[in-house]
């Protein structure tokens, strides 16, 4: 089932699509224009809530309502566009820039324009050093085109796009620290609410949205809601660009309707082209690292938010990692884990304290085959005290893996535990330290 | 002093804002580049230029781990070891780094050329082993391809240290046919920056005709097109 008319990867064999005007040649920044002469911004935002467009940053909220929650005649407002992009597995704001540059920016152009506001600032992750120039050239393009500054197209309206680098930190993706990063802050998340909407960036109305969220805009505008619901499912409307990666024949970015069956993502040959070397699929993590595992009996599950969830994941990212049975499900605990606790911020103790706990059992057994008898139990309490204790999700996402690998693969650290100590009798020979670091 | 080499820059990202704390980051990759890291000075030069107490912006630079305080060699490798790339050859490829640099990883070579680093997930899974030369992506580097990697930066030392490491250049190299990476100009016609390290460049796809109907789209970003 491929699709005939891509909406976030549009026009990508289209040479020279991120010129400004190779862009316009394929209809680009017609919809930004039309809507800023003739339609009003609550136009817009009814076409994208009627439209069902919903968020691609991980919790899938249907940006239309999220828009409609902006209180009234409170100015200035900001609109962010959420591009720090660090959830392993995930990468397709990162190649939606490299590719299409405009398509993002008419996008943040004409969100902004449906929100009325005049100021908006690209968030990107410090790592996208050159798509953050890529992104700056294209939007001096449309400056220079009188899309952006000040009375755009004769019509009054003023609009400003600047990019802004973070500088590594996987936490300032989420919204609240995110705001605290480009105030210049150590990105600590707030407390919630005020929601952002209602006190956001310096404490005025905000609104933020993934860059695949926003580029999905000018589509919508153009071609209609009818035309975008014809994709996908009821309750998912749209595409989405999947991140497909680990041990499959071809790991890459494909845009499919919402609702496609996981296992024709994994195996068609068109898109991940099935497991390298045949070998059998392990386990699948449907939406970067925060998502609960899946393991190859869920292959049907269809990708959308409503069945990821019933098979007891979350779509999240859209970031399908696929591993085989060469990996040992304590190991990619570990490994997942140790991403949390690299990235965890230090404001709250069950995230900090948890997360350095975690890795240092986790490191111990998995890297280094050193178990204690008490293993399971200590990893199952250490992880129940984080759980629902968290300040913000990333402390809760650190829960994921390790309750994973825990229910879904007792008998590998059963395993571990039952070779260390019979290689070691028990006799105290092998207490090695926890591993300080 | 950099109000005095970058005052123009420097107000223009100031005027970004609605509160001149917010250019804290752009700042100092700003000093950063300009001093190789960030010094003690550096830090409190930024701070007396948005008039911040010094502890905020200390602060900052302890908080985010593209900030170097100390000295770094004049390419940092950073090297992704996440899931998936650590199933996929980022292990190896860090070994074969370390044997031939013959450090550990944050440390610098004896040479002060290279400085490595373990890095978290950096968006480029689909092209394991992934790593990052100050900030210029490096895709599908397997161990073999090490020593031209090492080789290629080595003779472009000159370059980097111009650059610094912050990549506020970084759209500034592109690959030639011979595959060379060479400095574009800023105003060139887009060019892809990331380069591949390998042997002869591969053929040039063709490319279908510029008159394409609109929805002629694909569905797939091609693995080995450069993006
Ligand atoms: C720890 C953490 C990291 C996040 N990282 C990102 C990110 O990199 N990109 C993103 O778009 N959203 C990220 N989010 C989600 C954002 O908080 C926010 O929900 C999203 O940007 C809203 O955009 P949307 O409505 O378009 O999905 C993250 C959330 C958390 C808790
Ligand atoms: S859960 Fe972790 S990342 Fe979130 S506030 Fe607490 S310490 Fe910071
Ligand atoms: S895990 Fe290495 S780039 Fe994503």
């Amino acid at each position: 089932m491929g699709l005939s008319d891509y909406i976030i990867m549009r026009e990508l064999n289209f040479p020279d699509i991120n010129r400004f005007e190779r862009y316009c040649q394929v209809g680009g920044w017609e919809a930004y224009r039309t809507a800023v002469k003739e339609q009003t911004p609550a136009t817009i935002v009814q076409m994208v809530k009627e439209a069902g467009l919903r968020g691609r940053g991980g919790a899938g909220f249907p940006t239309g309502i999220k828009w409609s929650f902006l209180p009234k005649d409170v100015f200035p407002r900001y609109l962010l566009c959420n591009c720090d992009e660090s959830e392993p597995g995930t990468f397709n704001n990162h190649q939606i820039i490299d590719r299409n540059p405009h398509q993002l920016i008419e996008g943040v152009a004409l969100s902004a324009y449906a929100i009325e506001c005049h100021t908006a600032y690209i968030y990107m992750r410090g790592e996208f050093a050159a798509a953050a120039l890529t992104l700056e050239q294209a939007i001096d393009e449309a400056y220079r085109a009188g899309l952006l500054g000040k009375n755009i197209l004769g019509t009054g309206y003023d609009l400003d796009i600047y990019v802004h680098r973070g500088a590594g930190a996987y936490i300032c993706g989420e919204e609240t620290a995110l705001m605290e990063s480009l105030e210049g802050k150590i990105g600590q998340p707030r407390l919630k609410p005020p929601f952002p909407a209602v006190a956001g960036l310096y404490g005025k109305p905000t609104i933020i949205n993934n860059v695949e969220t926003l580029a999905n805009v000018p589509r919508i505008v153009e071609k209609g809601v009818a035309w975008y619901r014809s994709h996908g499912t009821e309750k998912s409307p749209g595409t989405k660009c999947f991140s497909l990666s680990g041990h499959v024949n071809r790991p890459g970015n494909y845009e499919l309707p919402f609702g496609v069956p996981l296992r024709e993502l994994i195996e068609s040959p068109e898109y991940g082209g099935g497991m390298k070397g045949s070998r059998p699929i392990k386990i699948i993590i449907p939406g970067g690292a925060s998502a609960p595992w899946l393991t190859a009996k869920h292959l049907d599950v269809p990708l959308d938010y409503e069945g990821v969830a019933a098979a007891g994941s979350m779509l999240g990212s859209g970031a399908v990692i696929v591993l085989n049975d060469t990996v040992k499900a304590p190991h990619v605990a570990y490994k997942m884990d140790e991403f949390f606790k690299h990235e965890s911020c230090g404001k709250c103790t069950p995230c900090r304290e948890g997360t350095h706990w975690l890795v240092k059992v986790l490191h111990r057994l998995a890297e280094e085959g050193h178990a204690e008898p008490d293993d399971i139990p200590t990893l199952h309490g250490i992880y129940r005290q984080m759980a629902g204790n968290c300040f913000c999700l990333l402390g809760e996402s650190a829960v994921m893996p390790i309750k994973s690998a825990l229910e879904l693969f007792p008998e590998e650290f059963e395993a571990i535990i039952k070779a260390s100590n019979e290689r070691h009798q028990r006799n105290g020979a092998h207490a090695i330290p926890l591993r300080v670091s | 002093m950099l109000l005095e080499t970058h005052r123009e820059a420097i107000e223009t990202i100031v005027g970004r804002y609605a509160s001149p704390r917010s250019a804290v980051l752009p700042l100092l990759y700003l000093a950063q580049d300009v001093y190789g890291h960030l010094s003690n000075a550096a830090i409190r030069e930024v701070a007396d230029i948005l008039a911040l107490p010094e502890t905020a912006v200390f602060e900052v630079v302890g908080f985010y781990t593209l900030f170097y305080s100390r000295p770094v060699g004049t390419w940092m490798l950073q090297v992704c070891d996440d899931v998936p790339c650590c199933y996929l050859g980022a292990e190896e490829l860090i070994t074969a780094l370390k044997d031939s640099l013959q450090i550990k990883e944050e440390e610098t070579s004896a040479d002060g050329m290279f400085t490595l680093q373990r890095v978290k997930c950096l968006a480029a899974c689909d092209r394991a082993p992934v790593l990052q030369a100050n900030l210029d992506y490096v895709y599908d580097v397997t161990p073999d391809k090490v020593e031209a990697l090492l080789k290629d930066l080595q003779s472009r030392a000159a370059d980097a240290r111009r650059r610094g490491v912050s990549g506020r250049f970084a759209e500034d190299f592109a690959v030639t046919e011979q595959g060379a990476v060479e400095l574009v100009a800023r105003d060139a016609p887009y060019q892809s920056r990331q380069f591949e390290v390998q042997g002869p460049p591969p053929p040039p796809e063709p490319l279908p005709p510029p008159e394409v109907e609109s929805g002629q789209d694909r569905a797939e970003t091609r693995r080995g097109s450069p993006l």
